[in-house]
């Protein structure tokens, strides 16, 4: 085994290691309960696929539950349930990521499933079938929702070619026309353990979960991986306006700009930016929730000054140049147009004054609170090992606070400058079809 | 059986709760959990939507919101400014029968915060433009629902399912009563409903009890309301006279949202437990049990399809649920009802029984990864009046549970000609 040369100097870090075919692993001991969070992460997800086969990410996360060539789907399922644990899955555009939360004494059960799948899945014929009508029934149940269809097209506009452009789950046609042979040949392609990382997190005993990690993953051959790799696109070319027309009783507006990679410095400026315009972002994907936004910018401008009845921003950590997205219902009586109008002139005040230190002060303790609850569970912690692996390394995660505070009054008018320029972004309005009232 | 005395021991118990009853009928209840830097609380007042007076439903639930917009001391801004400078948050919302208010800081802020608390549940100001604003976003939120397929069916459920019962309306309320609401409404209902008694506050964290305990004393012991009143008892469920079916069209929607259901044991009674075990086995265990297997696994008719036991000091449901295209809601109502039919007709297995029972069992610490778990369990020790050692004891109650006592439940529970069947989607 080869031992990362980071963070290992200190009693509370992870210990990062790599297996001879490549497999990173991640451990970290938490002694607060008898249970471990085990994830395994894939370096796979829709940013690597190309027009025509959009979804097979998400459809191969799918059919790994399904069962191998020695076990069945059922078996895998109910082993883990039987030990009082939970697990699930996740595809988003840069990774797939499986993990189950259980007792510690059902790690290796874990391990062993992890490993089987990741080379044994049968992709049978009858199950892909079964499967498709399940995903389509998945998007359709998305497609109820306004915000969902309004931001595929945002995402649309926002990107010329990059896969982000594209909803994880896949074109309606595509899931149609992709065949078992799609399927089968994208996970073996990227289904291998140099493009693969084992984390755990929670009461173990390190050296015994490194020897079962061996023993399971160690002999699983290693084979060169043909990749899609998108070209990053920097910037909106544009101002777009996108807009959609449809039955619900309610206007909403997405607008997007584009936000730096999260291995860029200026991401760290860019989260800030988030807390004071939108409110901050949690870092808790599955724990208690975060902190509210009602003394954001928006928040105040749009929602006390009776606008819009909600606001909310979301913005994620991407290997490529990302979208950082605001959400907005109207209220009836306001029309898109006035909310955009007001919601111009926060951005422009964004863009020609740095925020006092006082609001970058309350940022930054927004901040650290949201650290705080993000170690609240070990499912989380193992969760973040993964993630923060997938474009940077753990160091990103575990200098997250430091490097936000770092962070000058001068770097949000620099950065705000860079990103939120008027002629670069997406407008995507959702129009109520029965005329609402702006009277 | 050291291993099990300790895993035991690991279980939160009569020797590591913390519950105290003030003078004032306040109780408060904690769990350390000292490595974590953060606190979580949660809690409630005995007072909900059942006590909407007529003509005035969403009461409870717009009293909760404008909780938050401002107090005697502090206005919207200042509040807000307050609690979240220091990244902490309080929400407030009402069921029916109780009005939740649940949130989280670090620790070092604890103080402030149950302060806060305190101000936003008995000082409240009402403002009126405050109200008008949540009145507006109200009448949005009620827009939107109504072309919510789930939420439709939600309401559809209800209406079938409660009929004459408080409980047959949204806690929301309507979009006609809502608007009626004026601040005097507000008040009259706080003056009547908010105080101290049956105030209950559950906390976990990085704080250690007795110290989290002398502040709330500190702090709470000084809210005295001698006048408040308590809840009215709440009018017993009708049975259902046969079978109801409502649909709810929503033009233009993909998926259709299904709920059928029946009545589910009150409280968390063993018969509750009962219930529990037979309700993984049916919708569930695994892939959602039986009802996944058959609905999603075999026919590939939903993306979700499952069951849920609802528990409460009222009657409550046991419902199964899935979101099927509408060319398959037929078909999908189909399988369920053949599950149900075979859930009543015959004892689960063996090995079923003995999956759910290892589940039950190994989820026990899991269920409390968590200051919000922990803080739940808390609270639902003091709702339905358990023992604090209640998880130590469950697993023997959960060993004298046979395949014959589920059947003997099922029966009991589910008929089949007294079930809703609610649904929203595509006009049939």
């Amino acid at each position: 085994m080869v031992e990362y040369p980071i963070l290992n100097n200190h009693k509370q870090d992870p210990k990062f290691y790599s297996l001879a075919n490549g497999l990173r692993v991640a451990l970290k001991q938490i002694q607060t309960a008898p249970i471990v969070s085990s994830w395994l992460w894939y370096g796979i997800g829709s940013r690597n696929e190309v027009p025509g086969k959009t979804g097979l990410s998400h459809w191969v996360e799918h059919m790994q539950f399904k069962g191998t060539k020695n076990f069945s789907g059922q078996e895998m399922e109910n082993t883990i349930a039987r030990t009082g644990g939970y697990t699930n899955a996740f595809t988003s555009p840069d990774w797939t990521a499986y993990f189950q939360t259980l007792p510690s004494s059902a790690l290796e059960t874990s391990l062993r499933f992890e490993a089987d799948r990741m080379v044994n899945s049968l992709f049978d014929p009858e199950e892909v079938e079964t499967e498709r009508t399940v995903i389509l029934s998945e998007r359709e149940g998305n497609e109820n929702d306004p915000q969902f269809l309004l931001g595929e097209l945002v995402q649309q506009a926002a990107y010329q070619n990059h896969p982000y452009r594209n909803e994880v789950l896949g074109s309606k046609e595509d899931l149609i026309n992709l065949s078992r042979e799609d399927l089968y040949q994208h996970y073996r392609n990227y289904y291998q353990p140099n493009n693969a990382m084992v984390c755990l997190a929670g009461y173990f005993d390190e050296n015994q979960a490194f020897d079962l990690i061996e023993k399971y993953f160690g002999s699983l051959p290693s084979f060169p991986i043909t990749w899609s790799i998108p070209v990053e696109e920097e910037e909106i070319t544009d101002a777009k306006t996108v807009e959609l027309i449809g039955p619900e009783d309610a206007n909403f507006i997405q607008i997007a700009w584009r936000s730096p990679k999260a291995s860029d410095p200026d991401f760290f400026a860019y989260t800030l930016i988030e807390s004071i315009l939108s409110g901050p972002s949690s870092l808790n994907m599955f724990g208690s929730g975060g902190i509210g936004n009602r003394s954001s910018r928006l928040y105040r401008e749009l929602i006390e000054n009776q606008l819009a009845a909600s606001v909310n921003g979301s913005l994620s950590a991407s290997i490529d140049p990302g979208t950082y997205t605001l959400y907005i219902t109207c209220r009836g009586d306001h029309s898109p147009e006035d909310v955009i109008t007001k919601l111009n002139q926060v951005v422009d005040q964004l863009l020609t004054k740095p925020p006092s230190q006082n609001e970058l002060d309350i940022a930054l303790k927004q901040a650290r609170a949201n650290f705080a609850y993000s170690s609240d569970n070990i499912t989380n912690q193992a969760f973040w090992m993964g993630y923060a692996s997938s474009f940077a390394d753990y160091s990103w995660f575990k200098d997250y606070v430091n490097r936000l505070q770092a962070v000058s009054v001068e770097d949000i008018l620099r950065v705000s400058r860079k990103y939120f320029d008027p002629a670069h972004r997406v407008t995507g309005v959702y129009r109520s079809r029965n005329g609402a009232s702006y009277a | 059986m050291l291993e099990q005395t300790v895993a035991k021991k690991a279980l939160p118990g009569s020797d590591s709760i913390f519950r105290q009853q003030y003078p004032n009928q306040t109780t408060f209840l904690a769990y350390p959990n000292l490595t974590s830097p953060a606190v979580y609380f949660r809690g409630y007042l005995p007072v909900g939507s059942v006590s909407d007076p007529a003509g005035k439903n969403g009461l409870a639930n717009l009293n909760a919101a404008m909780l938050s917009t401002g107090t005697d001391k502090h206005n919207f801004r200042q509040l807000h400014e307050i609690i979240e400078s220091c990244g902490a948050s309080i929400s407030l919302s009402a069921g029916s029968l109780s009005t939740v208010f649940s949130g989280q800081c670090l620790k070092e802020d604890f103080s402030l915060i149950l302060e806060l608390l305190l101000e936003i549940l008995s000082q409240p100001a009402y403002p009126q433009n405050h109200l008008e604003r949540l009145q507006q976003q109200l009448a949005t939120v009620f827009r939107i629902q109504a072309q919510h397929t789930g939420e439709m069916a939600s309401q559809a459920f209800d209406r079938q399912f409660y009929r004459e019962h408080p409980y047959a309306h949204p806690e929301l309320g309507y979009a006609h009563t809502v608007k009626t609401i004026s601040t005097e409404d507000l008040r009259a209902f706080h003056q009547n409903f908010f105080g101290p008694k049956g105030l209950v506050l559950a906390v976990s964290g990085g704080i250690d009890p007795q110290t989290s305990a002398h502040l709330f004393d500190q702090i709470f012991s000084a809210w005295q309301v001698p006048e408040q009143e308590l809840q009215q008892e709440l009018p017993p469920w009708q049975p259902l006279p046969q079978q109801l079916r409502e649909h709810v069209p929503v033009a233009e929607k993909s998926q259709s949202d299904l709920i059928i259901g029946t009545i589910a044991p009150t409280g968390m009674s063993e018969e509750y437990q009962i219930c529990t075990l037979g309700n993984n086995i049916l919708g569930q265990f695994g892939m959602m049990g039986r009802i996944g297997e058959s609905v999603r696994e075999r026919s590939g008719l939903a993306y979700y399809a499952g069951s849920t036991l609802e528990v409460g000091l009222g009657p409550s449901a046991w419902k199964i649920a899935a979101g099927v295209n509408p060319d398959n809601l037929d078909r999908a109502i189909s399988k369920i009802l053949e599950e149900i039919k075979r859930f009543i007709q015959e004892p689960v297995s063996q090995s079923e029984l003995s999956d759910v029972k290892e589940q039950a069992l190994g989820s026990l610490p899991i269920s409390l990864e968590t200051n919000a778990g922990i803080v739940r369990y808390l609270l639902s020790l003091q709702r339905y009046n358990l023992s604090l050692d209640y998880l130590r004891e469950l697993p023997e109650v959960l060993k004298t549970i046979s395949a014959e006592d589920i059947l003997t439940i099922a029966r009991r529970y589910w008929d089949m000609d007294r079930l809703v069947i609610a649904s929203a989607g595509r006009e049939l």
